[in-house]
């Protein structure tokens, strides 16, 4: 066989299936050998095509399919366009259910964290950590089903408020599962930071500085992580966030060992705050009324989801349903990050450099086309509902 | 920065591209630019200390209805509208939003990519739903939509209203 002295390059698709993490994406390296030399991203697998479908639906409907955007952080989306449509109609929704959603919003961003934490330690061959961050995770799916009774789309807000209300004994509930969860994340922070094999993996792997991550708009945990100072609920307080303010948790080391050192300290900090929110939850309603027609206007609502910002930009021509809802989820923007800092590192090291942003790929993606070898059919919605009215007739 | 700070400073440095400008919200500035001065402006905002970060492009068809008299139906108006692209800045809770009108049979605006090259992202998904083509944008590779989706139809125009039944497949 003939040998070719010049320097091999190879293409390595990652993806559709399984790309780090169970959702679809894909990618290709470039490789020299094991050193990656390029990065490239092709997603919108799972595009449905929602902002299209809300500008059919009322504001109504459109809480509960803009809910559905995230499967891990679907609170955020519903509260960025509940307050967003609030703004829109000149209403302010009640100081207790504006705590309400802080409270529930802090619930999601530790059931986030700990499921991203147990995600990277997977991808990171450390299983014993993802299946004990899993264990300890349901406590908090278990409480978001107590007071909402739903673990994923809880449903909390309506449009002028939320629906849920938290009584004494849901109260001391949360209050044990914080004390919980508080000692297993210390524990946590200890392993991430001290144990050989795993910083072995994490430790200077990944590396962005604070000049790239700005340059490249890195935000979130992923942001914070090499020390740029953005959080929506510090920078733009919302909801209940004016009334119980958080502390920024900032580290300036960059690499993925601050990616979790980070994303474990913001956890102290949710548990805090949630602590707070029950000893000093504001009394009164909970709903302002919210008329059906919204007034004509534009407005932007951004909060702080568990990846980082969310921006809603949502335009209303005086109708019951919207003329546009523009949505930009945290992870558009820490795409970016990985396909540059991927260059440089071995290939070994991609699941654990991708897994780093805790990418949501549902988020950015939101028809479906099925393919088979014979025939292809494209379903749209109203086939897509036939087809599942059908399936369990 | 406190916010109203925040915007009179971007207020200063946007001046004089600008062909109008208001504040929609107290947290808000909204200015009108030529598609000409889309750099310079963006140029404007980043020099020196840079002012905030482009957080998102949001992609508008402001489509032209035009009503039957006769049957009360709402229909599209071919002869008016036209797009418009939103570059929001935030920084802190300030947000400046340069707006750019960009006429249906030309719609065309230079890339930012040279000056931000994280919106790369943003510049392809816009280009994808509205049929918006970004000058000398560095990819122009599908993002979002399906390898089978035709050419030439951008999803979230207002004239798209889905597929005809016997188109599919």
């Amino acid at each position: 066989m003939e040998c070719n002295p010049a320097p091999e390059k190879f293409i390595v698709p990652i993806g559709p299936q399984h790309p780090a993490l169970k959702e679809p994406g894909h990618f290709e390296f470039t490789v020299e050998g094991e050193v990656v030399t390029n990065a490239t991203a092709r997603l919108g697998f799972v595009h449905r095509g929602m902002e299209k479908g809300a500008e059919d639906r009322t504001w109504i409907q459109d809480l509960y399919l803009m809910e559905r955007v995230c499967g891990i952080c679907s609170h955020v989306h519903a509260m960025a366009f509940s307050l967003g449509v609030e703004k829109l109609a000149g209403v302010q929704a009640p100081p207790r259910a504006q705590a309400i959603r802080e409270l529930v919003a802090e619930l999601e961003r530790i059931h986030s964290h700990m499921l991203w934490l147990g995600v990277a330690a997977h991808e990171g061959g450390f299983d014993t950590l993802f299946m004990l961050s899993w264990r300890d995770r349901e406590t908090v799916m278990s409480l978001l089903e107590t007071i909402s009774g739903n673990r994923v789309n809880y449903s909390a807000n309506v449009l002028g408020g939320v629906k849920i209300d938290i009584s004494d004994k849901q109260a001391d509930e949360i209050r044990k599962g914080m004390d919980f969860l508080e000692e297993r994340s210390k524990h946590y922070l200890k392993v991430v930071t001290e144990d050989e094999t795993f910083l072995g993996r994490t430790r200077n792997i990944g590396m962005m500085n604070k000049k790239q991550a700005e340059l490249l708009g890195a935000i979130g945990p992923t942001g914070r992580a090499s020390g740029v100072k953005r959080d929506v609920r510090v920078d733009s307080p919302y909801a209940g966030y004016t009334d119980f303010p958080v502390k920024m948790i900032t580290n300036d080391a960059g690499d993925l060992e601050a990616r979790f050192v980070v994303r474990i300290e913001e956890l102290f900090e949710s548990y805090r705050i949630i602590r707070e929110l029950l000893d000093k939850m504001p009394k009164g309603e909970l709903t302002v009324k919210v008329p059906r027609r919204i007034p004509e206007g534009e407005v932007i609502s951004r909060v702080e989801a568990p990846r980082g910002e969310l921006l809603y930009f949502m335009k209303s021509n005086g109708t019951d349903k919207p003329e546009r809802i523009k949505v930009r989820t945290p992870s558009l923007c820490n795409w970016g990050s990985v396909l540059v800092t991927a260059i440089g590192h071995n290939l070994a090291d991609m699941p654990m450099i991708l897994a780093g942003i805790d990418p949501c790929f549902s988020c950015n993606d939101r028809i479906v086309t099925v393919n088979r070898k014979t025939d292809s059919t494209r379903m749209d919605w109203e086939d897509l509902r036939q087809y599942g009215i059908e399936y369990y007739k | 920065m406190d916010t109203e700070k925040a915007l009179q400073l971007a207020e200063s440095r946007l001046k004089e591209f600008a062909v109008s400008m208001n504040r929609p919200e107290e947290n808000r500035l909204d200015v009108v630019i030529d598609r000409k001065e889309l750099k310079a402006a963006v140029s404007a905002l980043l020099a020196e200390k840079q002012w905030g970060y482009l957080a998102a492009i949001t992609g508008l068809d402001n489509a032209a209805w035009k009503v039957d008299e006769a049957t009360k139906e709402k229909s599209l108006d071919p002869s008016g509208g036209s797009l418009e692209v939103l570059y929001h800045f935030c920084e802190g809770a300030a947000v400046a939003t340069l707006r750019v009108s960009l006429p249906y049979n030309d719609a065309k605006v230079d890339t930012v990519c040279d000056l931000i090259s994280s919106v790369s992202l943003y510049e392809r998904e816009a280009a994808e739903l509205f049929g918006i083509e970004f000058v000398d944008t560095p990819n122009t590779d599908r993002l979002v939509l399906p390898d089978s989706w035709p050419e030439g139809v951008y999803p979230l125009r207002k004239s798209f209203t889905g597929f005809e039944k016997n188109a599919k497949g």
